[in-house]
């Protein structure tokens, strides 16, 4: 039913004589209850693309399809969909009860009395029933993103679309109101399509990710598959936190050699690899291996560098690691060790780059050759 | 912020830093200013409540003593004021409330909706603040009386009228008038305060399914309430102060619609010269209104001059 | 040099009090860090060092100094704002040099050099002539910094100073800002209700709540050995599990879990009534169930279902249910490896080490037993 399609969607903005193009030729298909997140950095034409499918900006080239309906001329007011704001945008003279009611009143014929019995169904479960009689400004932001979300459910909307809603919150109440967030889109299971910039909140919420970046979408798929096979450099940088590790250097042979280390390929990956020239080393900082003395068993593939900074978790360590005789103050490689494990600042380590962690990239096009070997099964990655 | 309650043992060395010249220099210039700045007030205040010859007996400056002291010129302020007093209200709380509605919707039209030739039609207001009101008195007078005399037209239906007298009809054209001419100042004023509301909020109505006109009347009206106290309280003053388009449209001071205004210059001014206690008194009168507005809103007035608009 | 007293602070705002009692000694050129959930009043503590907010009671020394009346151009500090504070009419370099021109035994010639000087080791050279709307958020944040360390200050203020960098960028500038401390070695008390910033950067941390001093030590002495119920939930990312019950002498028993007690926690929790278990989630382990029989259970395994399970690529958070619980609330959550996956609604088996448990007390909150760590790991020095 609530089947959601972009298809070659682009949006130019004009700006006096120039022209500025937001979204570029974008096409994705969101299946019916699915929640899809868009993520990208700020500017990259996320939000442009969801605010084209509410209506807010119109769309100059391609179709934006709702099931059999095409919404590109459909007036906002008019499409069945429900948006929930990243500064809530609740109404701030009407109380919780008067917000949420009032889509309802605009958009329906329901009679007064059901749609107070909606409103206070949605409410209690929220958990907002008492506050329904207060004031957006009487409400903590949690309390005001829970009748922002409420406001949005009552309408029970064919889709919905989500503009950044927790980035106003602290960390703790983020981290719950996105297990909340998740497990009511399954409840309702209506399709949704959230908006972030937020990694963390993508990879832990959606059934698929699509990536932006300048426009254009650079990845769609379920949030491991991105993880562990980035189809470039861009969607390998932003997904994962800290970073993946890259380190630049060129194929020689069937080895990958920078000024400071040699590191020899496998079959596999040389195979991958190819004749590309200037080649771009990645791998995860939980895939560094610090080791114990004399622990090496791989002796080609491990290194000496020193310990710049250690960052204490809690649970982990995060390591920034230098290659020795470096000055340039930028760190190489980040390591995440576990938390009881004691490294020193300024301690000389070895460390392990295990082959089938690696990923390589182009240099020149950013292209992922090889990605990391993995035992799951593509199965596995959808979750 | 609340009071915090100090510590008991004051540190004296830092305490004497504090009292120098340079405090003491300030404090005297502050309290200079405030004379200057009230001496006027107090003259007329000391004015109004002098007999004519305890005025010329003392120095302006000086309170009423004895013999001196009267409240006669109030009183006699107040009768030859009265009527004006109604004429002036009548004339300026429809021409304010008339000019705020249609500015304020003027400028969620031209700010909060999107539509082509917007620009050309916010130029056109800003035009509108600029014209100068001396260019237009001619035509106006000419348009009121020969071409289009809306006054002469109602006189009959304003005599069946409670309260009212054929001749009240004359301030109609005024009412009209000064509702034009403060359309573009206050959609200016109301534009800037729109632009800095969340345009999230238009959005949200909007995908909740509201029309354009619902989203005025439902969410940016409240919303705005603050504005409107700063822009009703400047529009009043402005209508209820004005000369030139009372002068032009209504004839004199010895008509029974004069406004205020009108009548002012000619309270107290008789053959054997001025009466300047009834003067003073006449012109604090005339100020009431204004304090009486600017008291009744001036929390929405704090309130819209703290969110920014005006 | 720069080492900074506090000796019962107490500030109040009318009826409410911000701070309370608060004691805190921090060592010449130490990085401590002041953290805790908004309104706990850290922020006013550092207004109070600052001198921007008159203590109620109580004293602070700076280098020995009492601070008490002293206007804050007197008291020798820098401070930087959360929202930088920039002066936004004037380019980067005539900000830096504001708070240089204050102060007198500066030529015009000595000024330039410094504030060039100090541009250089942040390299924002190049932006010295821009206007602070010409620039990054980093940047900005860099410039603010900046201005703080040309007056070459005895002590640095930090108001939660990377709130309003983006996530990668402020992972970025943690790492920085900890290594230019290092470099300058001015005490720095620095305030954010963050607390990985906290973790990462501080040599001790200060855990306030309500007003109240919690806690003060090492990071890894917070997150191993938390001395009460607050600052065990408030550190560490995602938060210790908490499951509340009754001492039984010999076990804890809760609403679904009974856990057995060995002798030094037995020892340690005598006496309460109410206590509260608390386990990491990284101490929590996952196995699958298949082929599991609940007889063959041991004492520290349990049963349990999977509700939502939360991928971050190199790491996942179980949610973990009772199977007889239905309420909405999860029971544990715990942290798998990246690549151990289990599906949602499937039965594990999870292992809680007896060695890994803390306790408090259920209605003080006070930590009766921290967890045991082997003795070659030394925590309270990183």
């Amino acid at each position: 039913m609530a089947h959601l399609a972009l298809e070659h969607v682009t949006k130019v903005f004009e700006d006096g004589e120039d022209e500025i193009v937001a979204v570029d030729d974008v096409s994705v298909e969101i299946r019916d209850g699915e929640f899809l997140v868009l993520v990208g950095p700020s500017g990259c034409g996320k939000s442009t693309t969801l605010r084209m499918i509410a209506g807010l900006e119109t769309i100059t080239d391609g179709e934006i399809r709702l099931g059999e309906t095409v919404l590109n001329d459909v007036r906002t007011q008019d499409r069945d969909i429900a948006m929930v704001f990243q500064s809530y945008a609740l109404y701030p003279h009407l109380t919780a009860r008067r917000n949420m009611s009032f889509g309802l009143e605009e958009s329906t014929d329901l009679a007064d009395t059901d749609i107070d019995e909606r409103v206070t169904e949605v409410a209690s479960m929220m958990g907002i029933s008492d506050l329904l009689d207060r004031k957006p400004g009487q409400l903590s932001g949690g309390q005001q993103q829970r009748v922002a979300l409420g406001r949005a459910i009552v309408r029970d909307p064919e889709v919905f679309l989500m503009d950044e809603p927790l980035s106003n919150l602290d960390a703790k109440l983020r981290a719950e109101m996105r297990t909340e967030l998740q497990q009511l889109q399954e409840q309702l299971g209506v399709t949704t399509v959230y908006v972030t910039h937020d990694q963390t909140e993508a990879m832990t919420m959606a059934d698929r990710i699509a990536v932006m970046n300048d426009g254009r979408l650079q990845q769609v798929g379920p949030p491991l598959e991105l993880y562990h096979a980035p189809e470039n450099l861009f969607v390998a940088e932003f997904i994962g936190e800290p970073s993946m590790n890259f380190l630049s250097g060129r194929r020689e042979g069937s080895s990958f050699v920078t000024d400071r280390i040699e590191y020899p390929f496998t079959e596999t990956i040389a195979d991958a690899v190819g004749d590309a020239e200037d080649v771009i080393l990645g791998v995860r900082p939980e895939d560094v291996e610090i080791l114990a003395a004399g622990d090496g068993s791989d002796p080609a593939r491990e290194f000496e560098m020193t310990a710049t900074v250690v960052e204490p978790m809690g649970n982990e360590n995060v390591v920034h690691l230098e290659f020795p005789g470096e000055t340039t103050g930028t760190e190489d490689l980040v390591a995440i060790t576990e938390g009881l494990r004691e490294i020193e600042e300024n301690e000389s380590v070895t460390v392990h780059l295990p082959e089938e962690t690696i990923h390589v990239f182009d240099t020149a096009t950013g292209e992922a050759l090889h990605t990391r070997q993995l035992e799951l099964d593509a199965q596995a990655l959808r979750l | 912020m609340s009071q915090s309650t100090p510590d008991t043992n004051i540190d004296v060395a830092s305490l004497v830093e504090d009292v120098n010249l340079a405090r003491i220099g300030q404090y005297v210039l502050v309290i200079l200013f405030i004379g200057f700045f009230l001496a006027p007030l107090e003259t007329g205040i000391m004015t109004a409540l002098k007999t004519n010859e305890a005025v010329a007996r003392t120095i302006p400056l000086a309170p009423p003593t004895g013999e001196g002291f009267t409240w006669g010129n109030l009183q006699f302020a107040l009768e030859q004021l009265s009527g004006a007093f109604f004429n002036s209200l009548f004339m300026a709380i429809p021409a304010t409330i008339g000019s705020v509605l249609f500015g304020s919707m003027a400028a969620y039209g031209l700010t909060m909706v999107r539509w082509r030739g917007q620009m050309a039609f916010l130029i056109l207001f800003l035009v509108g603040i600029f014209l100068p009101y001396q260019a237009v008195l001619v035509p106006l007078a000419r348009f009121w009386n020969n071409i289009f005399p809306l006054a002469s037209m109602l006189a009959p239906t304003f005599e069946t009228l409670p309260y009212l007298q054929d001749y009240h009809s004359n301030l109609v054209p005024l009412i009209i008038t000064h509702i034009a001419y403060g359309i573009p100042i206050c959609t200016i004023l109301f534009r800037s305060y729109y632009q800095s509301l969340p345009s999230s909020l238009v959005e949200a109505a909007k995908i909740d399914g509201a029309s354009v006109s619902k989203i005025y009347r439902r969410i940016v009206l409240p919303i705005s309430k603050p504005m409107f106290g700063v822009v009703f309280i400047y529009q009043f003053t402005q209508i209820y102060n004005e000369f030139l388009f009372a002068f032009t449209l209504i004839t004199g001071s010895d008509t029974p619609e004069a406004v205020v205004t009108l009548i002012l210059p000619a309270v107290g001014a008789s053959t054997s010269g001025i009466d300047f206690g009834i003067r003073m008194s006449a012109a604090f009168l005339a100020a009431i209104p204004t304090l009486i507005i600017y008291v009744a809103f001036a929390e929405q007035f704090a309130k819209g001059l703290r969110t920014g608009g005006g | 040099m720069g080492a900074i007293n506090i000796e019962n602070l107490t500030k109040r705002f009318g009826e409410t009090t911000a701070v309370d009692d608060l004691s805190l000694d921090i060592a010449d050129s130490e990085f401590l860090v002041l953290v805790g959930p908004s309104g706990c009043g850290k922020s006013t503590t550092l207004r109070c060092l600052a001198g921007l907010e008159t203590p109620t009671a109580g004293d602070i020394y700076i280098a020995g100094d009492h601070m008490n009346y002293r206007v804050p151009q007197n008291r020798d500090i820098a401070m930087v704002f959360q929202d930088y504070a920039l002066y936004p009419h004037m380019t980067v370099r005539a900000n830096m040099r504001f708070g240089l021109e204050e102060e007198e035994g500066y030529t015009k010639a000595e000024r330039e050099a410094r504030v060039e000087e100090i541009a250089e080791t942040l390299g924002i050279s190049e932006l010295l002539d821009r206007k602070p709307d010409e620039l990054s958020g980093g940047q900005q944040q860099r410039v603010a910094l900046g201005r703080a360390i040309v007056r070459d200050p005895e002590v640095f203020l930090m108001d939660e100073p990377l709130s309003n960098l983006d996530a990668k960028l402020r992972a970025e500038m943690r790492t920085e800002l900890q290594q230019l401390q290092h470099r300058f070695d001015v005490t720095t008390v620095y305030v954010t209700h963050n607390q990985t910033e906290a973790m990462t950067m501080s040599d001790r941390v200060a855990v306030m709540n309500d007003g109240r001093l919690q806690q003060v030590g090492p990071p890894l002495e917070l997150y191993h050995a938390p001395e009460n119920r607050f600052v065990a939930g408030f550190i560490g990312e995602p938060m210790m599990n908490f499951v509340e019950g009754r001492n039984e002498g010999d076990r804890f028993v809760g609403t679904y879990v009974e856990y057995p007690f060995d002798a030094t926690i037995r020892d340690a929790v005598d006496g309460a009534d109410d206590v509260v278990l608390g386990v990491r989630p990284e101490d929590v382990a996952v196995d699958t169930a298949d082929g599991v029989d609940e007889s063959d259970l041991g004492d520290y395994e349990f049963v349990m279902h999977v509700s939502v399970i939360e991928p971050h690529g190199d790491q996942n958070v179980v949610h973990l249910n009772h199977p007889g619980d239905t309420s909405e609330s999860d029971l544990l959550h715990a942290l798998t490896g990246g690549t151990d996956i289990f599906e949602q609604g499937s039965e594990v088996v999870v292992t809680i080490d007896p060695s890994h448990v803390h306790v408090f007390d259920g209605e003080s909150g006070d930590a009766l037993h921290n967890r045991r760590i082997g003795p070659e790991a030394e925590v309270t020095n990183v």
